[in-house]
């Protein structure tokens, strides 16, 4: 076996923002031809690694060899001079441009005059030999994220990059998308790239990584080859102390149907049909999982169920109620809880703080308001007990909430939402972009409120969690139900077929 | 050298270098030499609407400042570019507690800021242009500028090819109206079938807004352009689609060479030293002066070559007929837009009538 | 060796935010009296004429006060709206309309006695600033219109409006046909302070600062509009009444902007006329953006805003022409406004290769 070169490293990197220190000393070795995973919790300082790498941030201190040679990388012009790519979570395509004027147009030494013709060839040379199935001609707003994805990694190939950088490219796709994209990944390591990828999930690290570095807050834990290791061990490293990985549920026999959705009808933003019709139910103590890919409808169905979406046909019943007419302040009032996908904006308001952001729905209520005023210290105090019961880290009450971690909104999030024992709550990707330990205690926290009656739809891309929490599954495809199933009488694999549109005969 | 002289040459110095550095930057070294020996120059004050480089309104008053500095010995302070509204009562005030004598208000808008300011400050005179309150201590002088314009017009008539010619006017107040009628029956003096055109800005200084107001009339036929307007504009609108044009305020040949034809003008620096004068000397009375071409308060600029010697000779004619008094210009027989007869035969306006035009003569194409 | 430089979004203490203020005044004051010794003035004798001027005398103080009125309310109005990111550029045409309300209140009920008059023009004014906020609120409210331009095009409307009356209908018939109305009865004069033009017109802002601060800050509907102002998409997900609070808050913003309009003829006018308003409206835009929407932030630069505006004048007694005047307003208000850029981002120099050798 021969010897692989190293491609890139990273010696003595720090880097501090205002007060954080994101990067602390990391030295990392990459070499060309291997998949070399990053991995570590939400905020250990990988992506701050990588944005250093591809030139969107200087480190404070710090030196990067590429192929042996010392750089300085200040733009990512100059990262992709040095063949060093990256995909970043957010796409950053136009969408009224079609695949190959965007893989083109950003080679920024393209002449004046462009030669699509020449391009399109290109491009499809390049799609071939790495297997990444597009059509150059498409628009970007006609094809999937999946290929969106593709697109992205086109672009940085077709610039001649040998070192590529993906930040949790699987956090979009389904799992035949994923696989097809390890499946890419290990054809460039082949062909001598080196492939850096961002990721938390410890599946994933397992079946694609060659070598293995795990960072914890900002600095490197250690580097090894996945042969050496097993998730136990990894997820130890990780987090600094042994996981529980959560096996098996508490049944606690659901009980009567709560939330009764009855041929509901939904037109999403542009007006096109984005549920058709579908029936489901949930009942008290229950965990309904909505499995599917993102925009498939599960954005419109919390959003019918909240209120703030527009049946066009069908009903919505609450404990045998017609609700289908009523406005999201009747709803809040007869128990429904909904904890949206957008937390920031949404779910809380950016700029208030904890206190005012906790009281967002109940500051109208005799608790918190006396005529036209609102009780500014009945407030602080059951901000108070609300942050100390569902442990959320401020360091201020009066400092703006869009300055806390994912995690800690999320829990401010949902204190709010349970914290008036809800009937029905919604919740859509609750866990998306949180570490493990905060994803421990919100799962923690619906196990809670399943426990005590209430019956939650569960919105999530992670097939793993959904396995784990729901009591039944139900699978969107297009805006329909394409099957409910129970978990243990079925399989990821199952699921992922039925995601892509197969549909299961026979509910459960 | 002698000890003595040279303890007082440093003593001279001394006192010289105190009384300098003394001197607040308020007083103007100008006079220096005879401070004390003569009693403090009288300060006169000016408060005006617009910036003195407007080639306009402004600038006349302050060529009549200039003018009044040469030859009075008096010390002069202005304010430019002030509004008409809250803010003339202060800079007004701030005018009177600065020890300013007498204080010139130059425009209409100043009126009431004028007397309520008046009433705190009974030692200072107030002399307020083109207004009609008055008080013990406040004036008001205007100058019969429809005089000049109905000149004007005479050049005009002869000028006209097109017989429509455009006038760019600023608001439909009475002075205004006043100088529309006046040039008007200037032009059908010697051109009976010529129309005047009118065109409201609603601004006196916006050269860009002015300078449309022209175009506008250009291109719907006229081959003259008058105004009355603060700025140069319409001018330059009437040279570059080479038509011609008659100014106002100040001599504006500089500004359009090859359509000027002449302006009626402001001459205030002769009444602005009379009044001085007459304060100084204590003869100063409260009184609406109302000057014409025979007091020079008002005259014709220069006609340009432009102008033809007929219609030279026939200015130069009338002038000396208003200038003797034999000629008036709102002289009956004149009929308004709808051929109604206002005037009747021999008889004249009066200045009130004159003071309060609400209507247009014959031959004015317009609405007030 | 090369540098570059790297723009970076930080925290900056408020203790701090206030030091770059005032350094940025400071600065404006230096590179102005750099350019005025370059023009042949002395500055420190300008600059002390321009502070005597707004602050050095009573008199002083007090023409300032009067000219702070107008500003104040009227940045209050539009501070309102900006909470709510309702972009009202339209606080000048709004008080024009507030001119107009109350006129005619003075002028069509010259006999009422001020106990009914004052209340009644102090009404009118309110309601002719908030209703004519009203006509771009609606189709902003509803289908989302910018409300940018159509509340600044409205502006020129209402300012025509107003000049349309003065020229025409509303001219004083003794007023030899100048565009001014006739001047109100003695009812219709806002008491004014002692011997000077401070009227009561702002003891109306005072007040109303501090309501607007009590209601933003305690009162569900402050809330709301907070919440809303944050983030729409929140405020519908709890539940409020976006709609609703859209028409309300432009409403009020309108209202204050016609009361400083009705406090201006009220208070020193005392008749409508052409060109009543000097750019109240825009200038309040400016001050509520520098105070930072904060009720009393307000009353602090509108003060200072109009003693900027009143020194400007008084420095032309000494030879300073009008137009150097406003380029030195200019530049100060251009050093402070960009000093707001470093309140929120730090400008670092970075050396080439990126690395920091430890100093």
């Amino acid at each position: 076996m021969f010897v692989l070169k190293v491609a890139v490293e990273m010696k003595n990197i720090s880097k501090t923002f205002a007060d954080v220190v994101a990067n602390n000393d990391v030295s990392i070795k990459v070499k060309a031809g291997e998949i070399h995973v990053l991995l570590g919790e939400n905020g250990a300082g990988k992506s701050t690694l990588m944005n250093i790498l591809s030139g969107f941030y200087t480190p404070d201190s710090g030196e990067i060899f590429i192929h042996g040679k010392k750089v300085e990388l200040t733009s990512p012009r100059e990262a992709l001079k040095c063949g060093i790519g990256m995909i970043h979570q957010h796409f950053k395509l136009v969408n009224s441009f079609t695949v190959a004027e965007n893989i083109i147009m950003g080679n920024g030494n393209s002449a004046l005059r462009l030669d699509m013709k020449a391009g399109i060839e290109e491009i499809k040379k390049v799609s071939q030999e790495y297997g990444l199935q597009v059509d150059p001609k498409a628009y970007i707003w006609q094809i999937s994220v999946g290929e969106q994805q593709r697109v992205e990694i086109l672009k940085v190939l077709y610039k001649g990059a040998d070192i590529l950088i993906l930040d949790e490219p699987t956090a979009v796709l389904t799992p035949q998308e994923a696989e097809g994209l390890f499946e890419t990944l290990r054809k460039m390591a082949k062909k001598g790239c080196a492939v850096l990828l961002i990721t938390h999930k410890l599946d994933e690290v397992m079946e694609v990584a060659d070598t293995i570095t795990v960072l914890r807050k900002g600095s490197v834990v250690g580097t090894v080859n996945k042969a050496d290791v097993d998730k136990r061990k990894l997820s130890e490293m990780m987090v600094g102390r042994e996981t529980f990985l959560r096996t098996g549920k508490i049944d606690n026999h659901p009980g009567e149907e709560l939330l009764t959705l009855d041929r509901v009808t939904v037109l999403n933003d542009k007006g096109i049909k984005a549920l058709k019709g579908i029936s489901i139910g949930i009942r008290r103590g229950e965990i309904l999982g909505i499995a599917g890919v993102a925009g498939n409808g599960q954005k419109e169905l919390a959003e019918v169920i909240a209120g703030l979406r527009k049946a066009e046909d069908g009903r919505i019943l609450l404990r045998g109620e017609n609700i289908t007419g009523l406005s999201v302040f009747d709803r809040i009032n007869r128990g429904i809880s909904y904890v949206p996908e957008d937390r920031l904006g949404k779910g809380l308001v950016p700029g208030m703080n904890i206190q005012e952001n906790l009281v967002l729905k109940k500051y109208r209520s005799a608790a918190f308001s006396r005529g036209a005023f609102l009780k500014i210290s009945k407030i602080r105090e059951a901000s108070r007990e609300m942050i100390e019961k569902f442990d959320i880290q401020v360091s201020d009450m009066y400092s703006p909430v869009k300055f806390m971690s994912g995690g800690n909104l999320q829990k401010t999030l949902l204190a709010r939402e349970v914290s008036d024992t809800p009937d029905v709550l919604v919740t859509s990707y609750p866990v998306r972009g949180l570490d493990i330990k905060a994803m421990e205690s919100i799962y923690d926290l619906l196990i809670e409120q399943k426990r005590r009656g209430c019956a939650i739809l569960f919105i999530s891309e992670d097939l793993d969690a959904l396995f784990q929490l729901s009591d039944r599954i139900a699978v969107f495809y297009g805006g329909q139900v394409m099957g409910v199933l129970r978990p243990e009488q079925t399989d990821i694999n199952e699921v992922g077929l039925m995601m892509m549109g197969s549909k299961k005969t026979g509910v459960a | 050298m002698k000890k003595r002289t040279v303890i007082v040459l440093i003593a001279l110095v001394l006192v010289m270098a105190l009384a300098v550095s003394g001197c607040t930057p308020k007083e103007q070294p100008a006079a220096n030499g005879q401070d004390g020996a003569k009693e403090e120059k009288i300060k006169v004050g000016f408060i005006y609407v617009g910036p003195v480089g407007d080639a306009g309104w402004t600038y006349a008053h302050d060529a009549g400042r200039r003018y009044l500095e040469e030859h009075l010995n008096v010390e002069t302070t202005y304010i430019e570019s002030v509004p008409e509204g809250a803010d003339a009562e202060r800079v007004l005030t701030q005018l009177a507690e600065e020890g300013n004598k007498i204080i010139f208000a130059t425009s209409f808008g100043y009126m009431d800021p004028v007397i309520n300011v008046a009433k705190k400050y009974p030692d200072v005179i107030f002399m307020h242009c083109s207004g009609y309150k008055t008080a013990d201590n406040v004036g008001t002088y205007f100058g019969r500028i429809y005089q000049p314009r109905y000149l004007s017009g005479i050049a005009a008539g002869y000028k006209t090819k097109s017989n429509t010619i455009g006038y760019v006017a600023a608001f439909p107040i009475p002075e205004v109206i006043r100088g529309i009628n006046a040039f008007t029956l200037g032009v059908r003096s010697v051109n009976p079938d010529a129309k005047v055109k009118v065109v409201w800005t609603n601004t006196w200084y916006d050269p860009a807004a002015e300078k449309d107001a022209a175009i506008s009339l250009l291109e719907a036929g006229a081959d003259v352009i008058a105004q009355h307007q603060d700025t140069p504009g319409p001018q330059q609108a009437a040279q570059e689609k080479g038509a011609f044009s008659v100014g106002y305020n100040t001599d504006m040949k500089q500004f359009a060479p090859q359509a000027y034809l002449t302006a009626p003008v402001w001459n205030w620096g002769p009444y602005y030293v009379e009044v001085v004068k007459s304060v100084m000397e204590g003869t100063w009375k409260s009184e609406q002066y109302w000057g014409g071409m025979a007091d020079n308060i008002v005259d014709l600029a220069p006609l340009t070559e432009l102008v033809d010697e007929e219609a030279k000779k026939a200015i130069e004619e009338k002038k000396q007929e208003i200038i003797n008094g034999t000629f008036k210009v709102f002289r009956g027989p004149i009929k308004d837009q709808k051929g109604e007869l206002k005037v009747k035969e021999g008889e004249e306006m009066t200045d009130a009538e004159m003071l309060q035009f609400d209507w247009f003569v014959e031959g004015v194409e317009g609405t007030i | 060796m090369k540098t570059r430089i790297v723009l970076e979004k930080v925290c900056v203490p408020k203790r701090r935010q206030l030091a770059y203020r005032i350094l940025a005044v400071v600065l404006a004051l230096v590179l102005g009296a750099a350019f005025l010794g370059v023009m042949g003035f002395s500055p420190m004798a300008i600059y002390r004429k321009m502070f005597g001027g707004a602050f050095g005398s009573k008199y002083g103080i007090t023409e300032t006060i009067v000219k702070t009125i107008p500003l104040m309310l009227a940045a209050l109005g539009v501070s309102v709206a900006f909470r709510m990111k309702l972009w009202n550029i339209g606080a000048e045409g709004q008080l024009y309309m507030g001119c107009f309300a109350a006129s005619w209140v003075a002028l069509r009920f010259p006999g009422l006695p001020a106990y009914v008059m004052l209340p009644a023009m102090f009404m009118a004014g309110m309601l002719g600033g908030g209703l004519w906020a009203l006509v771009p609120a609606v189709p902003r409210a509803l289908f989302g219109t910018n409300e940018t331009l159509s509340t600044l095009m409205l502006n020129y409307v209402a300012i025509l409006w107003v000049d349309y009356l003065v020229f025409g209908p509303w001219k004083d018939p003794k007023g030899f046909n100048f565009p001014i109305t006739p001047e109100f009865s003695e009812a219709a004069f806002l008491p004014a302070f002692g011997n000077s033009r401070v009227h009561i017109g702002l003891v109306f802002g005072v007040l109303i600062a501090a309501v607007l601060y009590i209601v933003l800050k305690y009162t569900k509907w402050g809330y709301e509009i907070r919440v809303i102002g944050e983030s729409r998409e929140a405020a519908e997900y709890a539940g409020m009444k976006v709609i609703k609070n859209i028409l309300l808050v432009m409403f009020l913003s309108g209202a204050l902007a016609g009361l400083a309009g009705m406090a201006e003829v009220s208070g020193i006018t005392h008749r409508l006329q052409s060109g009543i308003s000097p750019g109240y409206g825009y200038s309040a835009i400016i001050i509520a953006w520098l105070s930072r929407l904060n009720p009393w932030g307000i009353i602090v630069v509108a003060f200072l805003f109009a003693g900027l505006l009143v020194g400007g004048y008084s420095v032309q007694t000494i030879g300073l022409s009008a137009s150097i005047a406003t380029m030195l307003q200019g530049m100060i208000l251009f050093f402070v406004l960009a000093s707001e850029f470093f309140t929120e981002y730090r400008i670092k120099l970075v050396r080439r290769e990126g690395v920091k050798n430890g100093e």
